[in-house]
């Protein structure tokens, strides 16, 4: 395990590297060089052009020019923003990473989780008008033009029955004033959600080996699950800045609602797909012959063995995410790397783009990591061999 | 059960049953040796044809998509007819066309307005109008977007009203049929080329060019497609044609190449490719004449994703106003978008929901007729 | 708690009673193009302690026989006349929760090729104790479960530590010996072994089918074998039942049945594989293929194929007769069979 940790965790490092030095080349397609786009702007002096110059090497040779990109990169020098002049890039990306993040992994576990269940009844209860509707709407889904869909959501649920919130990510006029920072808030629904997480894990090995019988672990798995979920709750409820955890929610809702959807469509399409090979194993009868009841059979053999294609397919739908994400927050203001990168893009604002898409690629990266390790844990097969 | 393992046999190796077929006809005395080659050929094509034929449509979601991508089809070629005959360029020209529609609107109180698009207000009459004009009055004004109209006696036929540049829509839909099939037929043969050559080179030759080929198709598929096609699009100006080939040559060096190696590498075991090596045939006859066509409809199953994947990528840029491009679905819809219309939902439908709708329904089509095609290739997804 | 393996061994065994009553059992494939009549009028007995053998070519529908017992058939076949009793009960007549509940505790079985029967994200243990959870559910703490797993790794002949291995870390041979010790974990009174070697290389084919022998007598279980190989499963059962076509087309005692086998198809089918031990004799080819079950022929379905065949044949079916006392046979010209024998051994 550790060795192929490591194995991968050097191949990821190499392809890291490739990922920027295709960025680099990509970036110095543009003609001219990078600190001629600061010459017609007013905000920022020449001196600073001419060191910037300096620093980023742009008077060198090519090579020792992409050196310095790297290197700099590496310690943790992304730049000063262009556009938004004389931020650092770092600080502006750090800013938006845990809101992309919200945004991105909510999305993706409830459409995982949701594509999961509902692919795996379909595939169950085969044939019939419910299957018949499932599949055509999960292609829909799959295939709608993705920013128009996002915005028939907004107009439907923003501005036409208006329960949700149009654009940005908090009601800028009840923050103000309020001591409370946006960002730190973000940070903390996160890392609460992470240690209710953990603390599950570890309360379900703890009552794998302490249960006398199967019976009595599920039921206790299932009342600390629910116990987490409660205090996680409550500890909200109390929280001194429950308002505008309660807004930041409320924001979040519909662009996760958005992403998610469409996520939705393929990963139930796959698990279906998944699900009616794995029905067709020899183990599943067996599982038949041995009188277990049916949601044991579909639950604990044929969905946990059609789990693992499901698994894979998030490193091909991560592209999907990642578009998905860039122009969710395009659409609903949504203050993120997305919304950072295009706006960018837009005025030509260099560092903070290359800053953008490497991030993106070490996020990529840290995905492809956890997959592989979710793999390793979820099919033994891999696991020992 | 005996029935089931024999019509299994047969759906699995199509390739044998029809070596038998043809055995069979050399038997019955059939004079093959005076039929050319190419009628044979073609008798077996048409053979292994009607009954992949007959599987594919037992899907009948594969015919709704071949029903789609017609209706599109009909649409493309329809706009170039109807430019030459019944359409004046100078107002349906779908990029530099103009018509002021004359709507009807209402003259009411500044604060009594609820309906804009038949309504207008008081003050804003007298201001852009006529300051004699007075509430209850109805005036016809010029406007842009103007709904939908047929046509009569004074106006002219724009069934899906203007744009807010006083195009017409409908000639736009079409024009947009037009770029979307050129774009996702040349993504999809780019594609097609890049993804069977590398993954027949790879598979038959094996080895360090094998390795390097996959870990490149691994990088290429490592990576976020959209955010480099926005920078790139930055940096170049990038037309329909150009997007088409970068499109074609990401995907089909990406996963295509690796699924269509591993098919090519089946291929290469079997013992018709030894046969061929004993009887003298060279690496490029064995790749292009055994071991390509058995891979090609495979590559055609994943041409039908990429061009569902070429017209989202196409319609997504564009409505960010990346592409150096004149009109599409995209532009239609960046053009609602950045003229203020975004949220005008219901009010000016006609904006954004012909280009949304078709867009998908396009990209459903060719979806749905890829899915029915893998129940063709793919026996196991049938249903039994 | 009265699960274990010492009361597995006390079964008290009456070998004239009757554990398993087949009664004119028809079953059908529903498909597009029609039925498949893949079972059609069989019927037989197993007695208590007994061991059968259902033997025929690979689509003559002795796996489907096999599945009906413990209705696991897929969801387009159906049943459409007969009775399978078990213990004097019809198995066809119970609920389907009521038959859930029977499966494995009444009759499991041995699958064909071990190397799929097992799920392979689970330890082999965790996947027998998936078994005892359900048909004694709470009544056996995980203790008491990890006992009883461990007694029937032993039974088996394999050591009780593997039990937390997963299947990919078993050998073929120690694969089927688990899948055995998993069918005997609710102590059935009948196990169904379909083609319970076929996978296996030729010493451990004899090693597990020595083992199953050996189980069977000592804990006074009846076991229903099902093989296209006859010479495999003639040693292991006391009767043997002859299956073409979805009919039942002999049935006797074994001896009887593999010695002088009477049904033309039977006989061939022995005939056409050689014999070390027996008679020198000219082998007789079994021509022809297998009949389409959405039409099956007209009279006997062997008639096609048959040597002997007659008009008769063509038109009527013939009835399974008992020949001899416990010996049955499907065939109007059985008397005739013994004639080619004798021409064939000159």
């Amino acid at each position: 395990m550790l060795r192929f940790l490591t194995r991968r965790l050097i191949q990821m490092f190499i392809l890291f590297i490739i990922f920027l030095s295709v960025v680099w080349l990509l970036l110095h397609l543009m003609p001219g060089d990078i600190s001629d786009t600061l010459i017609g702007d007013p905000n920022i002096p020449l001196s600073t052009r001419l060191e910037l110059q300096e620093r980023l090497g742009l008077n060198q040779p090519l090579h020792i020019q992409y050196w310095t990109y790297v290197t700099n990169f590496f310690k943790g020098e992304l730049g000063v923003s262009f556009s938004r002049y004389p931020q650092d890039v770092w600080n502006i990306l750090w800013e938006a990473i845990p809101r992309t993040l919200v945004l991105v992994l909510t999305a993706t576990l409830i459409a995982y989780w949701m594509g999961f269940k509902s692919g795996k009844l379909i595939a169950w209860g085969r044939g019939g008008k419910t299957e018949q509707s499932f599949i055509v709407g999960g292609i829909f889904l799959q295939t709608v033009f993705y920013p128009w869909f996002a915005i028939v959501m907004l107009w439907t649920f923003g501005f036409f029955f208006g329960w949700f919130p149009i654009g940005r990510f908090i009601s800028v006029g009840l923050w103000q004033g309020s001591g409370f920072d946006a960002s730190s808030i973000f940070q903390q629904l996160i890392l609460t959600t992470f240690i209710a997480f953990f603390v599950y894990l570890g309360a379900r090995s703890i009552i794998k080996r302490a249960a006398p019988t199967l019976v009595t672990q599920q039921r206790l798995q299932r009342v600390v699950a629910g116990l987490i979920i409660l205090v996680l709750v409550a500890f909200w409820y109390y929280h001194p800045a429950r308002t505008y955890v309660a807004d930041v929610v409320w924001h979040t809702v519909l662009p996760v609602a958005t992403l998610g959807l469409v996520l939705f469509g393929a990963v139930m399409l796959i698990t279906r797909t998944s699900m009616l090979e794995t029905l067709g194993e020899d183990y599943i009868l067996t599982a038949r012959a041995k009188g277990l009841p049916k949601g044991v059979i579909r639950d604990r053999h044929a969905a946990r063995n059609a789990l693992l294609p499901v698994v894979t397919s998030f490193v091909l739908a991560l592209g999907t995410v990642i578009g998905g994400a860039i122009i969710t927050e395009e659409i609903f203001s949504w203050p993120g790397m997305g919304k950072l990168f295009l706006d960018g893009i837009i005025v030509s604002d260099i560092p903070l783009v290359a800053g953008a898409l490497a991030l993106t690629g070490v996020l990529t990266l840290f995905a492809h990591l956890v997959v592989d390790v979710l793999y390793t844990v979820l099919d033994p097969r891999i696991r020992i061999s | 059960m005996a029935t089931k393992e024999t019509t299994h046999l047969d759906e699995t190796i199509p390739e044998e049953a029809e070596a038998a077929a043809t055995f069979e006809e050399l038997l019955a005395g059939r004079d093959v040796a005076t039929e050319p080659l190419w009628r044979i050929r073609l008798r077996l094509f048409r053979r292994s044809f009607a009954k992949n034929w007959g599987l594919f449509t037992e899907s009948k979601m594969g015919i709704v998509g071949l029903i789609i991508i017609a209706v599109f089809g009909l649409m493309a070629i329809a706009h170039p007819i109807l430019m030459s005959t019944v359409w004046d360029p100078v107002i349906y020209d779908p990029v530099s066309g103009y018509d002021a529609v004359f709507t009807e609107f209402t003259i009411v109180e500044d604060d009594a307005l609820v309906d804009e698009t038949s309504e207008i207000g008081i003050t804003d009459a007298r201001f852009e109008l006529n300051p004699t004009v007075d509430v209850g009055d109805t005036v016809r004004i010029p406007a842009q977007p103007a709904p939908p109209t047929l046509g009569g006696e004074e106006g002219r036929a724009h069934f899906l009203g203007t744009d807010p540049q006083g195009r017409d829509i409908f000639s736009q839909l079409l024009y947009g049929a037009r770029a979307a099939f050129l774009l996702g037929f040349v993504a999809a043969f780019t594609t097609v080329f890049i993804a069977t050559t590398v993954g027949s080179i790879a598979a038959y030759y094996g080895g360090k060019l094998d390795g390097f080929l996959m870990r490149t198709a691994d990088l290429i598929l490592l990576m976020p497609l959209l955010p480099l096609l926005i920078v790139l699009s930055a940096v170049v100006q990038i037309n329909m044609i150009m997007l088409g080939i970068m499109i074609g040559v990401l995907g089909g060096f990406g996963g295509d190449a690796i699924i269509l190696k591993s098919q090519a590498l089946s291929i290469k075991v079997k013992s018709y490719i030894d046969a061929a090596r004993v009887a003298g045939g060279g690496d490029g006859h064995i790749i292009f004449r055994h071991i390509i066509p058995n891979v090609v409809p495979l590559s055609l199953l994943y041409m039908m994703f990429g061009v569902t994947t070429a017209i989202a990528l196409e319609a997504t840029l564009s409505f960010l106003g990346l592409l150096n491009i004149q009109m599409s679905w995209g532009i239609m819809i960046n053009t609602a978008s950045t003229q203020g219309y975004l949220l005008s939902g219901t009010s000016y439908w006609w904006l954004l929901f012909p280009a949304g709708l078709a867009v998908s329904f396009l990209a459903f089509g060719f979806f749905v007729v890829g899915r029915g095609m893998d129940e063709v290739i793919n026996p196991r997804l049938r249903a039994r | 708690m009265t699960l274990s393996m010492e009361n597995l061994q006390t079964r008290r065994v009456d070998p004239n009673q009757p554990l398993l009553e087949v009664d004119d059992l028809v079953m059908h494939y529903k498909i597009k193009a029609g039925d498949v009549s893949a079972v059609d009028n069989v019927s037989f007995t197993i007695h208590q302690g007994e061991a059968v053998g259902l033997v025929g070519e690979s689509g003559c529908g002795k796996t489907s026989a096999a599945l009906s017992l413990l209705r696991l058939l897929p969801a387009n076949a159906e049943y459409i006349s007969g009775q399978i009793r078990l213990n004097g009960d019809d198995l066809l007549q119970l609920t389907e929760e009521e038959m859930r509940e029977r499966r494995w505790k009444d009759i499991a079985m041995v699958f064909q090729g071990a190397m799929n029967s097992w799920n392979p994200v689970y330890r082999v243990g965790e996947q027998i104790r998936e078994v005892l959870d359900t048909h004694y559910r709470g009544e056996m703490t995980i203790e008491e479960q990890d006992r009883h797993i461990e007694a029937l790794f032993r039974a088996v002949g394999l050591p009780p530590e593997m039990a937390a291995r997963y299947p990919h870390e078993f050998s073929g041979g120690m694969r089927q010996r688990a899948v055995i010790a998993m069918a005997l974990a609710c102590s059935p009174d009948l196990i169904i072994a379909d083609e319970p070697t076929t996978a296996l290389d030729v010493i451990v084919q004899d090693q597990i089918l020595r083992e199953l022998k050996r189980i069977q007598a000592e804990m006074g279980m009846s076991i229903l074998y099902i093989s296209h190989d006859i010479a495999v499963i003639a040693e292991v059962t006391d009767s043997l039942g002859v299956m073409y076509a979805g009919k039942l087309v002999e049935y006797g005692p074994t001896s009887e049945v593999f010695s002088r086998p009477r049904h033309p198809y039977a006989y061939l089918l022995l005939r056409s594989t050689p014999s070390i031990t027996g008679p020198r004799r000219k082998l007789a080819p079994l021509e022809g293929e297998p009949p389409d079950l959405l039409n099956p022929p007209t009279g006997c379905r062997f008639h096609p194929r048959c040597p002997f065949a007659t008009e008769k044949c063509v038109v009527e079916e013939p009835p399974l007769e008992e020949i001899f006392e416990g010996h049955r046979v499907a065939c109007w010209n059985y008397e005739e069979v013994p004639e080619l024998e004798r021409e064939l051994v000159r």
